[in-house]
Order: structure tokens, then C-alpha cells, then sequence
């Protein structure tokens, strides 16, 4: 266990923790305040984090937990690709050179103080509504990365302060929603010089030696505390497993399969016995296992610690190459960093149910039950496309009930609210309620999951990406599980049962309605 | 003139009143009755008002802790079919990311009370389906039959067209109750964030009535208005029908109080600093009061537009721990009065309070005015023991402390000023509250902040502003409009009803048209984002142009070239009440006063010891003047000079520190 060293003093730790924290948050405010689609301004589906120069994570604003472990990935690909001077920016979404799906865009910059090398760097990811491929919203029912939108390996999109238009021209050329991506990625460019500034300002407060020490030492104090909370744990070897439904193709019951092991304070989590990689978009590159393991872990704590490279250093992670966890080259990945990180993180404490029943909850709605739908406008004539989530139930604790229709775990966006949604786009929403009895029965209940139905006005195609919908949300200690989710359409007044993920051609008047899982119970 | 202005504020444990009679202005104090609020409020107005007719501005907590405490009335709600559940909804966020426990807070109106109606406005305005009028007979019958108190009304849409709000209005009035329409209430898109605003409005709106009508009858026929978090005053009528612009309006009276009194001091740009007991609010004034319309109240969001107060869980009062990785935390758990720091006598945990009296900052036979006597022995120990724990001396440990809560409050000033493009170099710091003169200072060196001011009374700021707020209301209409040429056109003739309604509105109050100021402002963005600006407009005017550039200085950046649109119409009313000035206080020479010397201490400051002359703040006068190290007492707060600051007293008696 690293101690703290001596010449480090616990007033400037918590001054650091406090301005770290604060320059995530200023870079992300600049973000939501300023993007142009709704996915990033009203969902707030983002992150912002600052690195030290190694590309270790020091700090990360409370924004989207998929994007936790996942983040120092991205800056390491960055640097290793490209040399960045002052002033330069460099942009990735490539899943298998340090991004997750391709509507993250990662965006990296070094932080300059004078001297030839960078010293920090800022960094943010936003989940772009569009970025091509074969469905509008880039969320498809895909066999294959190339047919998912466009690949950006990490390069530079700023360079010497301007903006490379060749570069983004050839990217907007390829997306459905020009505009917006190019509203939304100024806004990204921004968010980060934001970071720049401050943590320069800090620089010329404190000293660069100072800064980066005090950066390396929160690191080590959230270290200290996640061991803690490890040795806290009964040592011994867990095991866990459960399913996705299927892969959206030909796959059904994928097993997602967990031997952890505690041992005093480190753990080690052990996948490799999950199923190989699928045909179907459901697949997750190894960073996105690593995020969810750091969710876990950064939970249990229980406290206001920074979410850094440093809880990661007690967690050995195993994963199998070319396994559904960490996905081969040209794996359609789409759907791992939304459905199957829902799944690892039900496995992970699915297995930490057994060493510590009493702090675990019960399964939660365990998907994020995306919808995307894209169409021409025929108020202005314009292409859009929409994306949102929905939630659904929490899992029961040994001593409450869960929360209803909410979002959990790897996500936490916000709805659009259905006034701006029938503002922008040409939906009536007519139900929008929680979905009564779905949670799992048990000493304490399962949280109801939520009902929306949603009629198009204009010809729109459909894509639903949603799990859970076979394998409910397990309950704990004898308590149920919550209720599958369902999928329907009503396609000229008739309703059709839909499978957990479908892509479908809706008229004018035809209706999506889906219902959400609800979280297991307890006892 | 014998009319007597009172303002009064019941904020905290005691009850304020500030009054000016004959140009001279006095304060008394009264126990506060939380079990009964009215009655504090009653006894201090029947002792200062038996002879005079009076004016009277009060500052109420009544709304605020009903919702705190979950003691409104049963209240039911009436929203689209389909949408009945849309207070549990949300907006499906956690806000707190990492808790695997998380709860929602409790909806105020339980599902047996959430009644859906059939029928739909759409985007433009339009029915698409007719209201189901009869479908409005069973619901009547059950809110009957539950005896509910009080209804509030959200349907889809309603901001742009509210006929079927108003025909369930028309159909409710059987029943006799208040009901509270989201049209009227916050004419605004967002259809959660008006639903909770309604709904909170609906809650408190009874309890609210009851208390405001108790006192109006006892203080009949002097008059009565009532303070609004939005930093205006309304008359007591208003109130009842909208207590929603109540909630959270303590806060408001100081800043309102800060920009009057730096104002007559000769500073227009300041920065508030209230530090109390639990918690710091601080707010940035740039010359008008700041607004914004995303507060929450315990996890409820409250859409009216409230001055921008942002706050820190920073006080006297908080907590000092190493916690297990080895930081020192402080805050934002506090020992509140109940036990107390310490050096109160009964408290167990190093508070921030401790560490002023350790480091000799605060005078243990001075606090309260010596009516109270600070005990330091149990504090040595327990500092030692956490010293040696931390791997620090005691003292540093105290500054540390100090530091440490500093940096919170710093954290939160750089919210709301350099995050939002100010820089504090070009303000006045006004502290005031309890504990604010302790810190001021050094927040000030943290900052760059040249100047604090420390104004007369700083424990009954609060109450001043009450006196001093113009009556204001607000009003806001989403309109939504996409193409700048509809600009200029539509927009004299979106504002005139809100005109109209609100020089109505503003003669009942008792000012005549020509006497009410009408400020336009319009509610901007790029299409598709979705935080607007709030851009201040002339009639005739293009305002394009202002909109860029205030989304440059705020962001960094603009896009002249992209479409604008125009969300929201907003009209604030103003009526200027008289308001007696300030006392002029005679002038004095920079020589200070024997009577203001009390005496020298120790006192540390940055690792050293080095004396410092206390002084009595009563005995100081106009013109004054004192270096650092000092510390200047009075009876609710003591204010610290380091040795880097420079002390005045200004001709409204008011303490100017300048740092160098």
C-alpha cells in the first residue's frame, strides 16, 4: 500500500482534490452549455477528466461512469500516435485504438507551461447522435465496425490553434447531421482549452513541481482508499455468471462469466471464461471492462473520493482476447458500451453478493434501452436524427426498496424533456409513466421500471438496442426479479411484439412503445 | 412624515427587525417561535409600532421550511393522461453518481392524488385532441372525497396555449380550493421543471395563506409586503397566490441589502460573501441583481427566476476530519449550536470556530459582546491528538483547518465570477454573517480581490435589504422562435399582455403606470442548444448582435453565422418605493479613538505569531483609520486584519479594508 510521503501535506491534498474536481466540472459546464444537439446539452451524455503526464486520470467530473476506465485509454492511444505540440488537439472515436463505440468522440490536448513537454493533459468525450453507418444515429444492428459510422484513429484536429477543416470537412461529409457535429465539436474544442487555462493558471500558482506531485498524490490517496475497502471485503474466490439475451443476429443466451478473487487488498477479476466474441453489435473492447470494474470498486467506497487512475491500481482485470469483453478487430461494437457494461457490472456485484451480501443491491434494470430514429423533417426539409435512453428499476438493498425509473449503474443522462422533443422532432409522445408491478417482489422491492410510447409524424426508420428482455434482473438473498422489459410497435393500429433488438420502417401515425425492466428484489 | 419602515427577517435564531423612524435607523431583536413564526414576528411589530402607522417588508421562512419539512398540505395534481407519474420521472437522472443506494426524494403528491385527463396541445400551439371535460367529474369527486387542500394543474404545452388549463380551472372552482395553474405559475417550456414548480406552489400555497393573513389582520391598516427570492418585495396578496417566489428567499434579503450598501459607498460591482454557522452563500453582482431559474429545493427544482445565490457547505460551525486517505476534510457536516464547536463548551469535533480561537483570531471574552466565554482547554487536546495524526504541529494544523474551508469558499466564488467570465480583480468583496469577517481576508488574498467592505450591522443585512428591495415581479412566456426575421415583428406583440398584466399587477401594489419601470429581456440561444442568455432588449431593437457577444464573453466563443432563436420573452416590472438613505455619521479624524482600543493579542498569522490591537467596532468613527494585524469586535462578528490590510471607516460607518 503506497503511504503518503512525508513531505506531502493533508491541507494542500484537499486543496488539490477541490481544484482538480473543479476544472473537470468548468470544462464540462462549458460543454453542456454550449453543444448543439440534445444528446450532449439536455442528456449531458459526457465526460471530462484531466491526465498527468503519464496519461494517468486524476481527476474526472461526476459525468457518465462508462467513460471512466475507459478515458485514460483514449489519452494513452493519443499520445502514443501523435506528437502534440502547444496548441494542438488531437480527436479519436476508433474502438480499437483507445475508444469505446464510434458516437464517443475523445478529444485530447496537452497542457503547456513553458517548457518543451506537457505537463497535463484535458480531455473529454461526447456521445455524438450521429456519426453514419448504416443507421441513423450510428447505434445499429451491425456485424461489423465498418458499418457502424465513421473510424477516426487518433489525430490531430487542431493544430497550432486552428482547426483542421480538410480533416473535419472529410468527417462531416460522412455523418448525417453536419451541422450539429460541427456545432458539438466546437463545443468540445472549448471545453478543453477551458481545462487548458485552469490548470495552467494553477501551474503559475503553485509551480509545475508542486502541481503535478500534489496530481500524483491524489491518485495515491484514492488508492489508499479503494484497498481499504478491498481488505474490508472476505478473501476468497467468487464466481458469477449471467447473459445477454442475444447478439441482435444469430447468438442468444451469451454468457458473461466472473471469477473474482479477494485477497487482502487487491482483487482480481478474472472474465476469461466469457463467451467469445459475437456476430451482433453487442461486443465490448477491454477498456470498457476495465470502466465498469472501476464503477464497482469507486461505489463501495461510499465517500467523496476523486474517480482516478488510482482505484484502478488494485484491480488486475483478465480478459481473453477476442472474448465478448475485449473484442477483436473488426468486432461490431456498438451496442458493448451501453448494453454489455450493464451486464459486467451485474456480474461483478452479482459475485461480490456472495462476500458482502449486506452492501450489495440487487440487480437493476441492466440495460439502457436505446432508441434511435432518424428521418427528413418536412418542416424545414432537414435530415435529423434522435437518440435517448430510458430508464427503468434499481435493484433492492437489505434495507430499502429501489428507486423507480431511473437511470443506473454505467449511465446517467437526463431525458429530453417531451416538450423539447415535439419542439425538434416530429414525435407526439403519448405515455411516459412508470410501469406498476414490475419490480421484484422480495422483503424490499425491486424499483418499477417506466412505459413510453412514442408516435412518429413523418416516415422514420427505427433502431432499438435493449437487453433484458429474455434474462431478467436477478434478485438476491430470496428476493425476485424484476420484470423483463418489452418491446412493441403499432403499425397502423395493430400492435406487434418486438425481439430486444429490431430496426423497423414506421409511417406517419405508427407508434414505438416500450416497456422497461424492473430492478430485483431483496430478501 | 411619521411613517415607520420596518423590515423583517426570520431567518435565524432570532427574529430582526430593522426600523427607521426620524431618519435614524435602530435594530431589535426578538427570539425567533419556529414552532409558531408568526408569533416572534407579531411581538416585535406591537413593540416597535404602537403609536405609528408603518410599512412593513418581511422576509418569511414559512414556504421554505414547509417544503423542508414536508409539512404542506395534501395536495393532488392534474396533468395530461399518461403523464400522471411525471413528478417520479423526472428527468431520470441520479444525482448522486456513485451511490448504489441512491432513493428519489418522496414526490409531494402521491399516486392516489395524480389525476391524468385526456386531450393535447402540440408543439405549434394547436389541439390535437379536445379536453375530455367529462372525464373531469370523476377526478372533482375524488379530490372530494380525499379531502384534498390544495390542486395544481401542468398539461403539455399550456405556456403556448392554455385553454385546456383553463377550462379544468374553470370545472375545479366547485370545490373552493386554491389551484395552482402551471400557465400562470411558470409560463415556461420544460414541462418537469413546471410541474415541481406548480406543484411546489400548490404545496405551501395554504399554509402560506394562513400565516400571511395572521399577520396582515394584526398590522391592518398598515401595509404589508413580503419578500421574494427574485430580491424584490410583492404585496401580501401576491404572496399568497404565488408563495413559490417565497422559497429561499432569506438569501435574497443580503444581497439585496450588500449591492444597497455598497452602492452608497461608491461600489457598483461586488461580490457577496454570507458566511454563517452550516453554510456560505455567495452571489456576484455586476450593478443588477443575477438571476437564475434552475434552483432546487431538497431535490426539487423550483423554475421561478431567483438571484443567482450559490452556496457551500463552509461555516463556523463545520467539522474538521483526517479522513482515510489522508486528507483534511472540512465540512460540510456541522456541529451546528447543538453541540457546537468545542470551545462551546459541550461539542466533541474540531470546528472551524476551534481553529479561529486557537490561533488567537477570535477573543474568548469578546464573542456575542462577552455573553458568551469561549473555553479553549478541552480544544488544545483534541487538536494535538488530529495533529499528530495529520504528521503536523497544532498550529499548522489550525490554519490548515482555516485553509481548508477557505478553499471551499474560494472553489464556490470562482463558480460564480471566473467560470462565468468575471474577473474578481474588478469587485468588492461585502462580508458579512457570522462568520464572514474571520474569512474575508484571506478569500480576498486567494482571489485577487482588491477590497472588502464590511458594512454597518452585518447581522441584520439581511432585514436592511427587506427595507430597501423595489417591488418587482417577473414575468416569462416560451415562444420559441426559430428565424430571425420574426424577430423584430412578433415581439412588440409577445410582450404587450405581459405588459399589461403587469402594470395591472403593479397598480394594485399601489404604483401607477408611470411610476413602474418595465425591463424587457429575451432569453436567447444557437438553435439547437439548450441554455438560453438572458439579453436584455429595447423596443425597436435588433438584438442579434448583443447575443453574440454576450456568448462570447461568457463561453469564448461565437457563431455569428448560425441561426438564433429566441426561447423565452421575460418582463421584470419595477416600483420604487421610498426609501429612507442611510445615517450620516459625523466625520473624524484617521486618529482612532482611546474608548475603540481594547487591547493587543497574539494572534497567528501565515506559521507566525505576531501582536495584534483589538478593536471595538461601536467606538470607531467616520474617517478612521488602522493598519494590520488588528481585530475589530463587535457583537455578532469579528472581523480580522492581517497584517497586509489596511482598515477604514467610510462616512456611512461602514469598514473598508483595502489589501495591498
Amino acid at each position: 500500500m503506497p503511504k503518503k510521503a512525508a513531505s506531502l501535506n493533508p491541507v494542500l491534498l484537499e486543496v488539490f482534490k477541490n481544484r482538480f474536481a473543479s476544472i473537470c466540472e468548468e470544462m464540462g459546464m462549458a460543454l453542456v452549455r454550449t453543444a448543439f444537439s440534445p444528446n450532449i446539452n439536455e442528456r449531458r451524455d459526457l465526460s471530462c477528466a484531466v491526465f498527468s503526464r503519464e496519461a494517468e486520470m486524476i481527476a474526472q467530473a461526476a459525468h457518465i461512469p462508462v467513460h471512466l476506465g475507459s478515458m485514460p485509454l483514449s489519452v494513452q492511444a493519443a499520445t502514443q500516435a501523435v506528437s502534440m505540440q502547444e496548441g494542438d488537439m488531437v480527436m479519436l472515436n476508433d474502438p480499437f485504438q483507445g475508444g469505446t463505440h464510434l458516437p464517443d468522440i475523445t478529444l485530447v490536448a496537452p497542457v503547456f507551461a513553458g517548457g518543451r513537454y506537457p505537463l497535463f493533459y484535458a480531455a473529454n468525450r461526447a456521445h455524438h447522435s450521429d456519426m453514419g453507418g448504416m443507421s441513423p444515429g450510428s447505434m445499429p444492428l451491425s456485424s461489423s465496425i465498418h458499418q457502424e459510422g465513421v473510424i477516426i484513429p487518433p489525430m490531430k484536429i487542431v493544430r497550432q490553434g486552428m482547426i483542421r477543416e480538410d480533416v473535419l470537412e472529410l468527417i462531416l461529409k460522412n455523418v448525417r447531421t453536419p451541422q450539429e457535429r460541427r456545432g458539438d465539436l466546437s463545443a468540445q474544442i472549448m471545453a478543453n482549452i477551458t481545462g487548458i487555462k485552469r490548470l495552467q493558471e494553477l501551474v503559475h500558482k503553485y509551480g509545475p513541481g508542486q502541481v503535478q506531485d500534489y496530481g500524483s498524490a491524489l491518485m495515491d490517496y484514492s488508492e489508499r482508499i479503494t484497498r481499504e475497502v478491498i481488505a474490508a471485503i472476505p478473501d476468497g474466490t467468487y464466481r458469477f455468471t449471467d447473459y445477454l439475451d442475444d447478439d441482435g443476429h444469430v447468438e442468444h443466451m451469451i454468457p458473461i462469466s466472473l471469477e473474482l478473487k479477494i485477497q487482502e487488498d487487491q482483487v482480481y477479476l478474472d472474465f476469461s471464461r466469457s463467451a467469445d466474441q459475437v456476430a451482433g453489435c453487442v461486443n465490448a473492447v477491454r477498456s470498457i471492462t476495465m470502466s465498469c470494474a472501476l464503477y464497482v470498486f469507486r461505489c463501495l467506497a461510499m465517500q467523496d473520493i476523486p474517480a482516478n487512475s488510482g482505484c484502478l491500481r488494485p484491480l488486475r482485470v483478465k480478459t481473453r482476447h477476442g472474448s465478448v469483453l475485449d473484442a477483436r478487430h473488426p468486432a461490431a461494437v456498438a451496442g458493448g458500451n451501453v448494453e454489455t457494461a450493464q451486464r459486467i457490472v451485474d456480474v461483478i456485484l452479482g459475485a461480490l453478493s456472495r462476500a458482502v451480501p449486506d452492501r450489495i443491491p440487487a440487480a437493476s434494470q441492466g440495460t439502457m434501452n436505446n432508441v434511435a430514429i432518424g428521418g427528413e423533417n418536412p418542416a424545414d426539409g432537414q435530415v435529423f436524427t434522435y437518440y435517448e435512453t430510458l430508464a427503468g428499476g434499481m435493484g433492492a438493498c437489505s434495507s430499502l426498496n429501489g428507486a423507480s425509473a431511473v437511470h443506473s449503474h454505467m449511465t446517467n443522462t437526463l431525458n429530453t424533456p417531451v416538450e423539447a422533443l415535439e419542439h425538434s422532432f416530429p414525435f407526439r409522445i403519448h405515455r411516459y409513466k412508470v410501469r406498476r408491478g414490475s419490480g421484484g417482489k422480495g422483503e424490499f422491492s425491486g424499483g418499477e421500471g417506466l412505459e413510453r410510447e412514442l408516435e412518429v409524424l413523418v416516415p422514420c426508420e427505427v433502431t432499438v438496442l435493449s437487453e433484458r428482455r429474455a434474462f431478467r434482473p436477478y434478485g438476491l438473498e430470496g428476493g425476485l426479479p424484476g420484470a423483463a422489459g418489452e418491446n412493441m410497435v403499432i403499425i397502423q393500429g395493430k400492435r406487434r411484439s418486438m425481439p430486444g433488438k429490431f430496426k423497423v420502417i414506421l409511417s406517419p401515425g405508427d407508434r414505438l412503445f416500450i416497456k422497461t425492466p424492473g430492478g430485483g428484489g431483496y430478501g | 412624515m411619521d411613517l415607520l419602515i420596518i423590515g423583517v427577517d426570520t431567518g435565524g435564531t432570532f427574529t430582526d427587525f430593522l426600523y427607521n423612524h426620524g431618519g435614524r435607523w435602530r435594530v431589535y431583536k426578538v427570539l425567533s417561535t419556529p414552532d409558531d413564526p408568526a408569533r416572534s414576528v407579531l411581538q416585535g411589530l406591537e413593540h416597535i409600532t404602537r403609536v405609528f402607522s408603518c410599512r412593513v417588508v418581511h422576509g418569511s421562512t414559512v414556504a421554505t421550511n414547509a417544503v423542508l419539512e414536508r409539512k404542506g398540505v395534501k395536495t393532488a395534481v392534474i396533468t395530461n393522461a399518461g403523464f400522471e407519474d411525471l413528478l417520479v420521472l423526472g428527468r431520470q437522472n441520479r444525482s448522486r453518481l456513485y451511490d448504489l443506494f441512491y432513493r428519489k426524494p418522496d414526490p409531494l403528491v402521491p399516486a392516489s392524488l395524480r389525476f391524468g385527463i385526456q386531450g393535447r396541445i402540440d408543439a405549434s400551439g394547436s389541439q390535437v385532441q379536445p379536453l375530455d371535460a367529462e372525464a373531469l367529474d370523476g377526478i372533482v369527486q375524488s379530490i372530494r372525497e380525499q379531502g384534498v387542500q390544495s390542486i395544481a394543474v401542468c398539461l403539455l404545452f399550456s405556456y403556448l396555449n392554455p385553454g385546456h388549463e383553463q377550462a379544468v380551472y374553470a370545472r375545479l372552482q366547485e370545490l373552493g380550493l386554491p389551484v395552482s395553474m402551471s400557465h400562470a405559475i411558470l409560463p415556461e417550456f420544460r414541462e418537469f421543471e413546471r410541474l415541481s414548480t406548480t406543484v411546489l406552489n400548490a404545496y405551501v400555497s395554504p399554509v402560506m395563506s394562513g400565516y400571511l393573513q395572521r399577520i396582515k389582520d394584526s398590522l391592518a391598516p398598515s401595509l404589508l409586503r413580503i419578500m421574494q427570492s427574485n430580491g424584490g418585495s410583492i404585496s401580501v396578496e401576491q404572496a399568497m397566490q404565488e408563495p413559490v417566489r417565497t422559497i429561499l428567499s432569506g438569501p435574497a434579503g443580503g444581497v439585496v441589502g450588500a449591492l444597497h450598501t455598497a452602492g452608497a459607498a461608491g461600489f457598483e460591482r461586488i461580490i457577496t460573501l454570507d458566511m454563517g454557522g452550516t453554510s456560505t452563500d455567495v452571489c456576484l453582482v455586476d450593478g443588477e441583481l443575477p438571476l437564475s431559474t434552475e434552483a432546487c429545493l431538497s431535490g426539487l427544482p423550483l423554475g421561478v427566476p431567483m438571484l443567482d445565490i450559490h452556496t457551500v457547505g463552509a461555516g463556523g460551525g463545520s467539522i474538521a476530519v483526517l479522513d482515510e486517505g489522508g486528507a483534511l476534510k472540512v465540512g460540510p457536516e456541522s456541529a451546528g449550536s447543538d453541540p457546537g464547536p468545542i470551545c462551546y463548551g459541550r461539542g466533541r469535533q474540531i470546528t472551524v470556530t476551534d481553529a479561529h480561537l486557537f490561533l488567537g483570531r477570535l477573543r474568548p471574552d469578546r464573542f456575542l459582546g462577552g455573553e458568551m466565554v469561549l473555553d479553549k482547554t478541552m480544544l488544545n487536546q483534541a487538536l494535538t491528538i488530529m495533529a499528530g495524526q495529520a504528521g503536523l504541529d497544532p498550529l499548522q494544523l489550525a490554519e490548515g483547518i482555516l485553509a481548508v474551508a477557505d478553499a471551499n469558499m474560494e472553489r464556490a466564488i470562482r463558480v460564480i465570477s471566473v467560470e462565468k467570465g468575471y474577473d474578481p480583480r474588478e469587485f468588492t468583496l461585502v462580508s458579512f454573517g457570522g462568520a464572514g469577517g474571520l474569512h474575508c481576508a484571506g478569500l480576498a488574498m486567494l482571489l485577487s480581490i482588491p477590497r472588502v467592505l464590511i458594512p454597518v450591522d452585518p447581522g441584520v443585512l439581511s432585514a436592511r435589504g427587506m427595507v430597501q428591495a423595489d417591488v418587482i415581479r417577473d414575468y416569462s412566456l416560451t415562444v420559441m422562435l426559430r428565424h430571425k426575421d420574426a424577430f423584430c415583428e412578433h415581439l412588440e406583440k409577445m410582450f404587450r399582455p405581459l405588459e399589461q398584466k403587469a402594470l395591472h399587477d403593479m397598480q394594485e401594489a399601489g404604483f401607477a403606470s408611470g411610476e413602474v419601470s418595465l425591463q424587457h429581456f429575451l432569453d436567447m440561444r444557437y438553435k439547437g442548444q439548450s441554455f438560453e442568455i438572458m439579453v436584455p432588449w429595447e423596443p425597436g431593437e435588433n438584438k442579434t448582435d448583443k447575443f453574440h457577444e454576450l456568448h462570447r464573453q461568457k463561453y469564448g466563443h461565437h457563431h455569428p453565422d448560425r441561426e438564433v432563436e429566441l426561447v423565452n420573452v421575460r418582463l421584470r416590472a419595477v416600483g420604487f418605493p421610498d426609501k429612507p438613505g442611510p445615517d450620516l455619521l459625523p466625520h473624524a479624524g484617521p486618529e482612532l479613538p482611546d474608548e475603540a482600543r481594547l487591547g493587543e493579542a497574539k494572534v497567528m498569522f501565515q506559521g507566525g505569531f505576531c501582536p495584534a490591537v483589538i478593536l471595538d467596532r461601536n467606538e470607531l468613527r467616520p474617517g478612521n483609520e488602522f493598519s494590520g494585524p488588528a481585530i475589530v469586535t463587535e457583537y455578532t462578528s469579528t472581523v480580522v486584519f492581517p497584517p497586509f490590510a489596511r482598515g477604514r471607516v467610510d462616512h456611512l460607518g461602514n469598514i473598508i479594508m483595502e489589501l495591498s
